[in-house]
């Protein structure tokens, strides 16, 4: 399951986004390179935000301030390239791992299941003394992800995918006496091992899977599988004892940690810059400075300059996008890969209205009516959004474009869709209930869409849900659902990782198997079909074969009418006039740290 | 100003009245109180503004089918900019636009509907159940008096806002329970001063003569003790109208309120938040029809009082001469 970051907080920042003018404000993937100019070292590099929920494990830590974080002191086998492409941002390659392994090269077998993987020499630790990086930091990393204290984010990804796992997890995972005893779990993870997880050698590295897995390397390049040094066995996991002995691997160290106030983080004398492809080591110092929850206050200190360089988690004020894009503010950058945010997930199990949204003839009807131009408006407009007409959104693995419900101009056709009620059955129309957040543009995008189905003869009561609550407490409890107390919302979704990620899109909100309280596939869509699709897709042996499965099970998505997708929604993110060569790195929803400099030092 | 100078001043245009007029006539308090408001120009000038208001909010359909929008339409061709901004005052919408295209000045007409409904609806409802509660507190005293005025004090020191959020959440936003929301947050403050009154008037002779007489207890209320309530009833009824359009505003402002669909006041400035900065409009003009109502209803107020309680007026000028004499 996909935990916090795809749901409420990452969702929850990107409500507030927009509403922008867009006169201009710099490319996809951030303003062009060459008014950069060359990289300068030195300055201190200040980041500002709420922060408050600190977790600086890399095993356990799951959210997208910590994946920024990590981004400078931690290390994994792949790790994503600073580009201005965002497919290319969203593609792993080697980090610690030598090269790529491929079926072509051998590095994964025939049969999909066995990746053998070369790691880089000379990678230190900041330990004292200096040690160097093996194969076993790695083991210790999927050993540690079972640990009772503080286990991994997502063990979906991993527990079930690799030979062994599940049964050296079990007995551990259950053990709660294990939850303040930093020795206990140490002893359990050196005298176990994982059978499907092998260091051949001091450089050499086996994965033994259950299943074929063309995402494997990009499970590999989250934070989750950052190798994990032994000293990490003196600290109780996850606790701020250990956060404050944290040994790096990147260019920066955290030298001072003041819990949910501030990191402050120097760098790194044992980092090479020849043992790391990925990262640099420009600025001389990172200064994160929490507790300030306002995207307002931030913007201000942003601008001003001096304060803050980059919002730790603020979004850009809607107010602030269009006053910065009207003055065309080269410091304000549009970043993909786009995500599709927010969508109408209809209620498949809603006895509502002689059970209209079982009717696949008004879902359909409802697809025509929507007008996707009006609704990217709410969002800025073009310059941020584009309409979106598939489940898949553009630079990520299995997108093709095609409509299957096209209007003209993508501006709805309320004649089609009164058209198709009669067909199914409602000549005069309908009453449906629309759950919306009450927060940032969810009122907007509500209205909007209600004002497109109105026209269509469909009335719609709103349903206002707190912001807090409206995943968890509401579109998430299966009892709601099934009660009809909703039978449109429009929630938002952000992938725990781009480019090859089906695993954290189409599957966790359209797998209809196991449905249950804390599902993400709201309405409970479940097609045999679909299901077999996404089976395949997730066990297919390359990338390309996977492509070709999620494509597919999209359309059987649109096919049956699940969702209707409204946008592809790119980040506007905003960095002080100091910070130069700034890239996005998609999987923290954040400029890459380690790659950018600051003028004027 | 002295003390004689006010009454010279509050009883001479009477007096010229009374000579143009011929023969002395009998003048009944609400009369006297009708001339000394005439004579208040700010007042007139309220109660215009509150009727053009009132004839706003009934011909509002008019206005909204001369200018050519419903209240609720988002006009995406010319409400709204490529880039999803308002349009400003133009031709097609003449007060502008807010951020889904929807024409302001309609939005605020409707929004007059919605205001002084609540307003005046809630404040009604609040009055009546003010007085009753208040009038049987006051004068039956003893228990009743104990438990009615300790349930007002409770209902005084609910933390108002946060228990109208958790209501809107419970059962749903809408204009009904909106008025119910304000109403229950407004009566206790009513019933208190009227509690303080009857106490006062059940003392009074004419009560006594008439428990004498053999009047009964809700007979005593009803002909007695309420009728002697109005001018200081009809005075809190106009401070609370005002008070009560704000808090709709409020609760709509913040998302408790109605439909963000309805157009209200509240709901407006709350969509202005957003676009404010580029779009001056969106907050202007809700802004300035809440503004222009409470005022005109607060000043209204005012001069009611001031007529209806002469004695208010000098004792206050009195005392305050008194005051700069010290100086």
């Amino acid at each position: 399951m996909i935990g916090r970051k795809s749901g409420l907080t990452a969702a929850a920042a990107i409500g507030t986004l927009a509403l922008g003018l867009a006169a201009c404000g710099g490319g996809s993937g951030g303003s062009s390179g060459s008014d950069d100019g060359k990289p300068k070292k030195g300055g201190i590099l200040k980041v500002v935000g709420a922060g408050g929920q600190d977790n600086l494990d890399p095993t356990s830590a799951y959210s997208t301030v910590s994946s920024a974080l990590q981004r400078t002191y931690s290390r994994q086998l792949f790790a994503y390239p600073a580009s201005k492409d965002p497919k290319a941002a969203s593609t792993p390659v080697p980090d610690v791992a030598a090269s790529m392994p491929t079926l072509d090269n051998g590095g994964i077998s025939k049969d999909g299941l066995t990746y053998k993987i070369q790691l880089r020499h000379g990678v230190m630790w900041n330990s004292s003394p200096a040690r160097e990086m093996v194969a076993g930091d790695f083991v210790r990393a999927f050993k540690h992800m079972c640990n009772p204290a503080s286990p991994v984010g997502a063990p979906n990804y991993y527990v079930p995918n690799i030979k062994g796992m599940q049964s050296y997890c079990d007995p551990f995972l259950k053990d709660k006496k294990l939850q303040q005893d930093a020795k206990g779990i140490a002893d359990y993870e050196n005298g176990h091992e994982i059978s499907g997880v092998k260091a051949l050698d001091n450089y050499t590295i086996q994965f033994d899977l259950t299943k074929p897995a063309s995402d494997f390397i990009s499970l590999l390049a989250m934070t989750f599988a950052s190798a994990v040094p032994v000293e990490y066995y003196q600290y109780i996991p996850g606790s701020v004892n250990q956060f404050k002995h944290l040994v790096s691997a990147g260019p920066y160290q955290i030298t001072s940690y003041d819990p949910n106030k501030s990191i402050t983080m120097d760098k790194n004398p044992n980092w090479k810059a020849d043992t790391d492809p990925l990262r640099h080591q420009y600025v001389d110092k990172i200064q994160v400075t929490e507790g300030q929850g306002s995207p307002e206050a931030v913007q201000q200190q942003l601008e001003g300059g001096t304060s803050a360089d980059i919002s730790l988690d603020q979004p850009v004020p809607a107010s602030a996008l269009g006053r910065l894009a009207a003055k065309n503010d080269p410091n304000l950058t549009v970043n993909g890969p786009p995500i599709s945010n927010p969508y109408l997930v209809f209620n498949l199990k809603s006895p509502n209205e002689k059970k209209a949204m079982q009717n696949l003839k008004v879902r359909q009807a409802i697809e025509y009516a929507i007008n996707k131009v009006a609704l990217a408006k709410v969002y800025g407009g073009p310059k941020y959004n584009t309409p979106l007409n598939t489940i898949i959104p553009p630079d990520s693995v299995g997108y093709q474009d095609y409509n299957l419900y096209p209007t003209n101009g993508s501006q709805g056709d309320a004649n089609k869709c009164k058209q198709l009620l009669s067909e199914a059955g409602y000549p005069n129309g309908l009453k449906i209930k629309a759950a919306y957040r009450q927060a940032g543009n969810h009122p907007a995008i509500f209205q909007s869409y209600a004002q497109d189905l109105q026209a269509c003869g469909i009335t719609v009561t709103g349903v206002p849900v707190p912001q807090a609550d409206f995943y968890s407490q509401f579109l998430q409890k299966t009892d709601n659902t099934i009660a009809g107390k909703w039978d449109v919302a429009a929630p938002g979704w952000v992938p725990d990782w781009f480019g090859n990620n089906g695993r954290s899109v189409v599957s966790p909100l359209f797998d209809g198997r196991n449905w249950a309280d804390g599902t993400s596939n709201y309405g409970g869509y479940d097609s045999p079909v679909t299901n077999g699709l996404i089976d395949k897709a997730l066990e297919a042996k390359t990338v390309d074969e996977a492509a070709n499965f999620w494509h597919q099970a999209d359309q059987q998505i649109m096919k049956d009418a699940a969702i209707v997708p409204f946008m592809a929604q790119k980040t506007p993110w905003y960095h002080s006039s100091k910070v130069k060569g700034a890239t996005w790195l998609p999987i923290a929803q954040q400029f890459d740290f380690t790659n950018l400099w600051l003028s004027g030092s | 100003m002295s003390l004689t100078d006010l009454e010279a001043d509050a009883s001479l245009p009477a007096a010229e009245e009374v000579a143009a007029a011929g023969p002395i006539q009998g003048r009944s308090p609400w009369q006297l109180a009708w001339a000394r408001l005439r004579r208040d120009k700010a007042a007139m000038i309220s109660l215009a503004i509150i009727v053009l208001l009132i004839v706003m909010a009934l011909i509002a359909p008019l206005i909204s089918k001369w200018i050519g929008y419903a209240p609720a339409f988002g006009d995406r061709k010319l409400g709204i900019t490529e880039d999803g901004l308002p349009v400003g005052l133009n031709g097609h919408h003449p007060l502008g636009t807010d951020r889904l295209g929807r024409d302001l000045l309609v939005r605020a007409v409707y929004g007059a509907r919605i205001s002084l409904i609540v307003g005046l609806v809630s404040t009604a409802l609040a009055t009546i159940l003010g007085v009753v509660v208040g009038a049987m507190a006051g004068y039956f005293g003893g228990v009743i008096d104990t438990v009615l005025a300790r349930f007002m004090d409770v209902t005084l020191s609910f933390p108002y806002l946060l228990f109208a959020i958790a209501l809107a959440a419970a059962f749903g936003a809408s204009t009904p329970l909106t008025v119910l929301v304000i109403t229950f947050f407004s009566w206790a403050s009513i019933g208190r001063i009227v509690r303080g009154q009857v106490i006062s008037i059940k003392q009074r002779e004419f009560v006594e003569a008439a428990r004498s007489l053999g009047a009964g207890n809700i007979r005593i209320i009803f002909i007695d003790v309420i009728p002697n309530l109005l001018a200081p009833l009809i005075v809190l009824a106009t401070m609370t109208i005002p008070v009560a359009i704000v808090f709709e505003s409020t609760l709509s402002f913040l998302g408790a309120g109605i439909d963000p669909r309805t157009p209200s006041w509240g709901n407006m400035l709350s969509d202005a938040t957003e676009t404010y900065q580029v779009a001056w409009w969106t907050l202007v003009v809700p802004a300035a029809f809440l503004l222009i109502t409470t005022l005109a209803f607060n000043i209204l107020g005012d001069a009611v009082r001031d007529a209806l309680d002469p004695r208010s007026e000098r004792l206050f000028a009195a005392q305050k001469a008194g005051r700069k004499k010290k100086k």
